[in-house]
C-alpha cells in the first residue's frame, strides 16, 4: 500500500479545488533473446506521479518520478502552474466520486518474487524447448501497482502481476509463432508456447505464392487478437464514437456480425489480467460490444461520457496517459468461443481457404469502416479439402473487420489469452481473450516475402 | 550526474564486469493539445534516473533505477551485472574500437520552447484551430510540444560525455464527416504533426495557423471527392510521404541488428544480408540515401551517439547500391566495417538499440511541377494516412490523405482514400525523378517503435517529391 501512500502526500501537496494524485509503479524484468541466447536483458524499477489540480473548471496536469518531498512540491507547483494557464472546460465532469470496488485477484506472489536469476532461467528453457529451432522473443515478469487518491474521497490501490513468454522459432525459410501469457507464472510452461512454434515451424519450409483475392479462412486467437485490438481503437471507443470514427456510429443495435459472434470487455474476469479501476480510479464494469452479431456499445471514460451527454457514465476505461490521444480503451477484450474442438474443425469448416497463425505491422486504412491491412506471418498456409495443406508465403490482407465477422462458420470452444501488451512507456499488462475462428471472406490482397529470417 | 554515472561503472567492474556504461538522463516534456476550440491536454512531465549496460564474460546486462543518487546508480549496477551472469553468452560479444570521447553537446536555439508561456502555446492553437472551422468538420485538433533532455554517459573505456538536446513540435488535424464518410486532412503530418530539434522557432516557422483554412476546406472536400481507382500508374509522391517511405522501406531495413535478427520477434529482420553491402541493386541510380546526425535541426541530431561514438554523415544508398548500415559497435565489430554511432535509447530505462538518426532522400533537380510536367496519365499523393509493411521490409502498403490526378502534366481532380503498394527495390527502382534543393523538406517524427520493451525513437527525414512508374494503386478491402 506505499504507492497509495505516494498518491495521498502527492495529494497533500496540491493545492485546488480538487486534486487527484495517479501513482504508477513498476517493478519489471524482460530476458530478450534472439538466435536462443538471451541479448537484450532489461530490469526496471520506477514509480511516478501524475497529479491533476483543478482550479476554476481548469485543469491542469503534471508528471514525475522524483517521489521525495521536494520533488512532490515541485510537482505540485507545475500542476497549478499548468491549470492557471488552462482555459475553463464547460464540459469538464469532475473527478471520480469514491465508489465500490470489485474484488480481483490479479496479483500472485510468486509471479511477484521472479527474479533476473528467475527470469533468465524461464527464458533458457524456452530457448532449450525450441529444440533445433533458433528461438527469438522474451520471457518477462513484473509486478505493476497503480494507486489514486483524489479530494473527492477516491482511495484505489492495486498490485497486479503478469508473465509472457513470447516465441519466434525461425531459421532461414521457416518460422512458428506462439504466446502465453498469465497473471501468474505458475500457469505458465515456458518450454510449451517454444515447441508450439517450432512444431509449426517446421512446417513452413517452401512456402508458395498464391494469388491475391478473396479466401476463406482459419484465424488462430493470435490474429482474432490483434484484428479486434487494432479495430477497437477507433470503433469501441467512446471517443472514436463522439468523433463519429467508429464503425458503430449509426449501427448501434444492428445486426452487423454472425450471430456467434460477441465481444465484451472484461477487465473482471480473472481468466485474464483483472483489475478492478481505471486511471481516473472509476471501478471497470463489464461492457457488453457486441451480441450475437449484435452492435452494442463502447467503453467510456468520464470526459468523453460527460461530452456524450444523454445520461452516458464512464463505463471505467480511463487509459494511461500514453494512451489518452485514443481516448476509453477496452484493454480486456473478450470473445465468446464456439462448438470446434479444434483448429483442424476449423479448416475443416473452411474447405478451402488458408490458415493463418499471426499477423505483423496492422494499420487502420479506414477507421469508419474498420478497415484493417497487414501482414501473415510465421505460419501461413494453404487449407484444401478441408486439411491444412502446403505453406505460404506473408501475405497482405486489406480487410473489413466487419466482413470478416459477418460469416463465421466456426470458433473454437475455449478462448485462449493473447498478450496485447508491447512494453512501451510504463508497464500496464493487458490482453484480449478469443477463439480460434473460421471466417467466410479474408481479403488478401498482396505477397511478401517468406517465413523464416 | 557525471558523479553518479561514474560511482555505477565503478561498482559495475568491481561486481565482475569487463565492460561498463552508465547513463543519467533527465527528461521534461510539455504537451499542448487543443480540440474543438478547447483545452483538451494540457500536461507537464519530468523523469529522471539512470541506467547502466554492462558486459560480463560476453554476455549483456541492464538495469534502470529512477533513483539518480548513490543507491540507485549502485543497485543498478549490481543488478545489470547480475543479470548478465543469469544469462551467459554463447558465443561472447565484441565491440568495435573506439577512442575514449570527452565533450559536451548543446542544441542551439533562439527561444528556449520551456520559456515560452503555456497561455501563448494555448493561443496558437486554438488560432490554427479556428482557422480550420468549416461546416462538416467534426473535429479540430492541434497540439505543440516541447522535449528537453539531459543526460550524461560515462564509459569504463573512458569516455565521459555530457549532452542537451531540445526539441519542438506541432501540427493541426481536421476531421470532416457526413453519412458514411469520413475524411481527415493534417499538416504538416497526421502523426503529431513534425518536430525539430531546436528553439520555439522552428514551431512558429510551420506557421500553423497559415495552413489551417486549406487544411480544412480539403477535409471538407475530400467528403464528395471521388474515389482513387485501382491500377498501376505513374505516381509523384510528395515529400511528407517521402519521409515516411523513406523510413519505412530504407531505414529499418538498413539497421544492421535487424539483419543480424536481433529484432526478429518484434520490428522484424530485413531483406538485405550483411554481404549485400556494395553490390545490392537497392534503386535507380538517382536513389542517394545519407545518414547524418549532424544535420541541423533533426531529431536524430547529436554529438555523440549512447555509445560514445561522435556523430558523422555518411552514405547508406549511393547511385542505387547500398553502401552502408546503421550500426551499433557490436554489429559493426561483427560485420567487420564501421564502428557504430547509431546507438540510441528512449530514456534512462531502455538499453541502447541500433536506430536511425537522420536519414535522408538526397534531393536531385527540379520542382513539383517539373516532376509533374512529365506524367501524362497518374496520381500525386499528398500526407501519410495508413502505413504498413512487412518484416522483411519488402511489400508494403501506404494509405494518403488526398490525391490528385495527373493529366498531361497537370493536377486534375482530387481523389480520396488513395492507397499504393510495392516491392521496396523494385519500388525504389522505378524511381525516374527526385526533386531539388528547393523543394526538399525536413520532417522529424516521434513515434518510431523497436525493441522489448519497447522504446520510441525520434528520428528526422529530409525528402524532396519523387516520381516512381508503374505502381500499383486503389487498393480496396
Amino acid at each position: 500500500m506505499k504507492t497509495l501512500e505516494l498518491a495521498e502526500r502527492a495529494l497533500k501537496a496540491a493545492e485546488g479545488d480538487e486534486a487527484e494524485a495517479l501513482v504508477h509503479a513498476e517493478h519489471s524484468g524482460v530476458a530478450r533473446f534472439a538466435s536462443s541466447e538471451v541479448h537484450q536483458p532489461t530490469l526496471i524499477d520506477n514509480k511516478g506521479v501524475r497529479l491533476r489540480i483543478v482550479r476554476d473548471g481548469k485543469v491542469g496536469s503534471a508528471y514525475t518520478n522524483r517521489v521525495d518531498d521536494e520533488g512532490l512540491a515541485e510537482l505540485a507547483r507545475r500542476a497549478g502552474e499548468v491549470a492557471d494557464s488552462a482555459r475553463p472546460d464547460p464540459l469538464f465532469p469532475g473527478l471520480a466520486p469514491p465508489a465500490d470496488l470489485a474484488a480481483v485477484n490479479g496479483y500472485d506472489e510468486e509471479t511477484a518474487g521472479l527474479g533476473a536469476d528467475d527470469q533468465a532461467r524461464l527464458a533458457a528453457a524456452a530457448i532449450e524447448g525450441a529444440g533445433d529451432f533458433g528461438l527469438y522473443g522474451y520471457f518477462t515478469s513484473g509486478v505493476t501497482e497503480l494507486a489514486v487518491a483524489s479530494t473527492t474521497g477516491v482511495r484505489d490501490h492495486q498490485a497486479m502481476t503478469d508473465a509472457v513468454c513470447l516465441c519466434l522459432a525461425a531459421v532461414d525459410g521457416k518460422s512458428g509463432w506462439a504466446v502465453r501469457t498469465s497473471s501468474r507464472v505458475g500457469d505458465l510452461t515456458p518450454a510449451e508456447p517454444a515447441e508450439e512454434a517450432a512444431t509449426k515451424a517446421a512446417r513452413t519450409g517452401g512456402a508458395q505464392q498464391i494469388e491475391p483475392g478473396p479466401y476463406r479462412a482459419v484465424l488462430e486467437p493470435y490474429a482474432v487478437a490483434d484484428l479486434l485490438t487494432w479495430f477497437a481503437y477507433d470503433s469501441f471507443s467512446g471517443l472514436g464514437f463522439i468523433e463519429e470514427r467508429s464503425f458503430l456510429n449509426g449501427r448501434l443495435g444492428e445486426r452487423a456480425m454472425d450471430e456467434k459472434v460477441s465481444i465484451r470487455d472484461d477487465a473482471l474476469d480473472e481468466r485474464g489480467l483483472p483489475k478492478a479501476f481505471d486511471f481516473e480510479g472509476v471501478p471497470k464494469q463489464q461492457v457488453q460490444l457486441v451480441e450475437n452479431g449484435v452492435l452494442k456499445g463502447v467503453v467510456w471514460d468520464r470526459e468523453t461520457a460527460a461530452h456524450a451527454g444523454d445520461g452516458v457514465e464512464s463505463t471505467g476505461h480511463a487509459p494511461p496517459d500514453a494512451w489518452k490521444y485514443l481516448g476509453p480503451q477496452p484493454f480486456a477484450l473478450s470473445m465468446d468461443g464456439g462448438q470446434a474442438g479444434s483448429y483442424d474443425e476449423l479448416a475443416e469448416l473452411v474447405g478451402d481457404g488458408i490458415y493463418v497463425t499471426r499477423l505483423h505491422y496492422l494499420s487502420i486504412v479506414q477507421p469508419r469502416e474498420g478497415i484493417l491491412t497487414g501482414m501473415t506471418k510465421d505460419g501461413t498456409f494453404r487449407i484444401r479439402d478441408g486439411k491444412v495443406a502446403e505453406p505460404l508465403v506473408n501475405l497482405r490482407f486489406t480487410v473489413a473487420l466487419p466482413d470478416v465477422l459477418a460469416d463465421v462458420p466456426g470458433l473454437t470452444r475455449d478462448p485462449m489469452l493473447v498478450n496485447q501488451n508491447e512494453l512501451y512507456d510504463d508497464r500496464f499488462p493487458f490482453a484480449a481473450r478469443v477463439p480460434g475462428i473460421a471466417t467466410a471472406r479474408f481479403n488478401i490482397t498482396g505477397t511478401g516475402s517468406g517465413p523464416g529470417l | 550526474m557525471k558523479a553518479l554515472c561514474e560511482t555505477a561503472v565503478e561498482a559495475a567492474l568491481a561486481a565482475g564486469a569487463s565492460y561498463a556504461d552508465a547513463r543519467a538522463v533527465l527528461t521534461r516534456r510539455q504537451h499542448v493539445v487543443t480540440k474543438n476550440g478547447q483545452v483538451d491536454d494540457l500536461s507537464d512531465g519530468e523523469s529522471e534516473g539512470i541506467g547502466v549496460r554492462v558486459l560480463v564474460d560476453g554476455a549483456w546486462g541492464f538495469a534502470g533505477d529512477r533513483r539518480l543518487d548513490e543507491a540507485g546508480a549502485r543497485d543498478a549496477a549490481a543488478r545489470a551485472t547480475a543479470f548478465a551472469r543469469a544469462a551467459p553468452s554463447r558465443n561472447g560479444r565484441q565491440l568495435a574500437q573506439i577512442d575514449a570521447q570527452q565533450g559536451e553537446y548543446r542544441t542551439t536555439f533562439e527561444r528556449d520552447p520551456f520559456d515560452v508561456p503555456l497561455s501563448e502555446k494555448i493561443d496558437l492553437c486554438l488560432r490554427a484551430e479556428e482557422g480550420m472551422r468549416q461546416p462538416k468538420i467534426k473535429v479540430t485538433q492541434a497540439m505543440v510540444r516541447a522535449q528537453r533532455e539531459e543526460k550524461v554517459l560515462v564509459s569504463s573505456e573512458g569516455s565521459s560525455i555530457e549532452q542537451v538536446l531540445v526539441e519542438c513540435g506541432g501540427g493541426i488535424d481536421a476531421y470532416a464527416a457526413e453519412g458514411d464518410q469520413l475524411q481527415i486532412r493534417s499538416y504538416p503530418s497526421q502523426h503529431s504533426g513534425a518536430s525539430g530539434q531546436g528553439g520555439w522557432e522552428y514551431v512558429e516557422s510551420l506557421g500553423l495557423d497559415r495552413e489551417a483554412p486549406r487544411v480544412g476546406e480539403q477535409a471538407v472536400a475530400l467528403l464528395t471527392a471521388d474515389d482513387c481507382p485501382p491500377g498501376r500508374m505513374t505516381v509523384v509522391i510528395d515529400s511528407e510521404q517521402m519521409a515516411l517511405q523513406v523510413h519505412e522501406s530504407v531505414g529499418h531495413p538498413t539497421e544492421l541488428d535487424r539483419v543480424y535478427g536481433t529484432e526478429a520477434a518484434y520490428a522484424g529482420t530485413s531483406f538485405l544480408k550483411a554481404g549485400d553491402l556494395g553490390s545490392l541493386r537497392y534503386g535507380s541510380d538517382l536513389m542517394n540515401i545519407t545518414a547524418d546526425s549532424t544535420t541541423p535541426g533533426g531529431l536524430g541530431t547529436f554529438g555523440f551517439d549512447d555509445e560514445a561514438v561522435p556523430a558523422r554523415r555518411e552514405a547508406i544508398v549511393e547511385s542505387g547500391v547500398l553502401s552502408g548500415f546503421l550500426t551499433s559497435r557490436e554489429t559493426a565489430a561483427k560485420l567487420g566495417a564501421g564502428h557504430g554511432g547509431s546507438m540510441r535509447a528512449e530514456g534512462w530505462s531502455r538499453m541502447p538499440l541500433v536506430r536511425m538518426t537522420n536519414l535522408h532522400l538526397e534531393p536531385n533537380e527540379g520542382t513539383l511541377e517539373d516532376l509533374l510536367a512529365d506524367v501524362d496519365d497518374g496520381l500525386f499523393l499528398e500526407t501519410n494516412k495508413s502505413w504498413s509493411i512487412d518484416d522483411k521490409r519488402l511489400n508494403f502498403q501506404f494509405g494518403t490523405q488526398i490525391a490528385w490526378e495527373i493529366k498531361k502534366g497537370k493536377l486534375g481532380r482530387m481523389l480520396r482514400d488513395a492507397t499504393y503498394t510495392g516491392n521496396t527495390p523494385v519500388f525504389w527502382g522505378s524511381m525516374d525523378a527526385v526533386g531539388g534543393q528547393e523543394s526538399w523538406v525536413l520532417y522529424g517524427l516521434t513515434n518510431c517503435g523497436k525493441g522489448q520493451p519497447g522504446q520510441s525513437a525520434h528520428v528526422s527525414h529530409g525528402a524532396a517529391p519523387a516520381r516512381f512508374r508503374d505502381v500499383q494503386v486503389g487498393v480496396k478491402s
